[in-house]
């Protein structure tokens, strides 16, 4: 009769420290499910030591002067407290992260803002970058490097890598893409339209590269 | 483009949309800044290296914003000259 007492004893001990265990855990699928909704909470310490991030490819400020836009080989992070904490962005149901090379807002429409990545084209938010579409009709490949915004307007160019390997355009805010040169060669780390005359009707493109800084009018 | 290091990766590129001849370089010698559309570069903020990217407000044109290739982000309230870290 002792030894059955001490038998059930032991059992509950057991029980409660492994309770004690799930009950702990409890965090952990709420953790998970938020991550997978896109919601994953950046802590200073992950930013600190850079471990959150991985590498980090594009930064941008969206045209409100509000929300900082970072773009990682993890996927795309929002600040709205000047870059102290980060929530990562959720561009498609489908796969959690994207490698984003390039985070280009719109200067005239505020809440619309693109983004090229290295493994599914160009996305496109007219929401302030709560909901996002993929953009890639007439382009050549996946692999997105540069992607430029004309200021005045609104003409994107979005510079490709292997497979489709060129520059291509659009004039209507990223329908339709059209094959237009074969841009800088080498690689290339960021595309930008400057509003800079170039005295022939158009304006100046520059890409960083490998080689430095280029600029050609408007096009390669 | 004198000034910027010769045949180093130029990782980040921003302009200042409301003079826009006024941009950035962002490499991983540095931050550089140019006032005539690229044609000079002087290196700012001495202590940034490692660079991955650059940003300016549009809003205001003096705030910009570097972040450098692990995910540390600094700013600048003048226009590059002087910085502190985001944390």
């Amino acid at each position: 009769m002792k030894r059955r007492f001490y038998f059930w004893l032991l059992m509950t001990m057991v029980w409660f420290i492994n309770g004690r265990e799930v009950l702990g855990q409890e965090k952990s699928p709420f953790l998970v499910s938020a991550a997978a909704q896109g919601d994953h909470q950046m802590n200073m310490s992950d930013q600190k030591n850079g471990g959150g991030f991985e590498h980090v490819h594009a930064l941008a400020i969206d045209a409100a002067g509000r929300a900082i836009f970072l773009g990682t080989h993890v996927g795309l992070f929002r600040s709205d407290d000047g870059g102290r904490s980060w929530q990562k962005v959720a561009l498609s149901a489908k796969q959690s992260s994207f490698d984003v090379m390039a985070v280009t807002p719109d200067p005239k429409e505020p809440k619309t803002i693109f983004i090229a990545t290295h493994e599914a084209g160009v996305f496109k938010s007219t929401d302030g970058g709560m909901t996002w579409k993929e953009s890639n009709t007439g382009l050549g490949g996946p692999d997105v490097h540069g992607l430029a915004i004309d200021p005045n307007d609104g003409k994107l160019h979005a510079l490709v890598r292997d497979k489709g390997d060129a520059i291509y355009r659009s004039t209507n805010g990223g329908g339709k893409w059209t094959r237009v040169d074969d841009g800088p060669g080498g690689e290339v780390k960021v595309l930008t339209s400057v509003n800079v005359p170039t005295g022939m009707g158009g304006i100046f493109l520059y890409a960083g590269t490998a080689e430095g800084l280029q600029r050609n009018p408007d096009c390669f | 483009m004198g000034g910027l290091p010769t045949n180093r990766t130029v990782n980040g590129f921003a302009v200042d949309s409301t003079n826009p001849k006024t941009m950035y370089v962002a490499m991983r010698d540095g931050l550089f800044k140019s006032t005539d559309a690229g044609n000079s570069w002087k290196n700012v903020g001495n202590d940034l290296k490692n660079l991955a990217a650059v940003a300016v407000n549009s809003k205001n044109s003096s705030e910009v914003y570097v972040v450098t290739a692990d995910g540390k982000i600094f700013t600048s309230a003048d226009g590059g000259v002087k910085w502190k870290s985001q944390r």
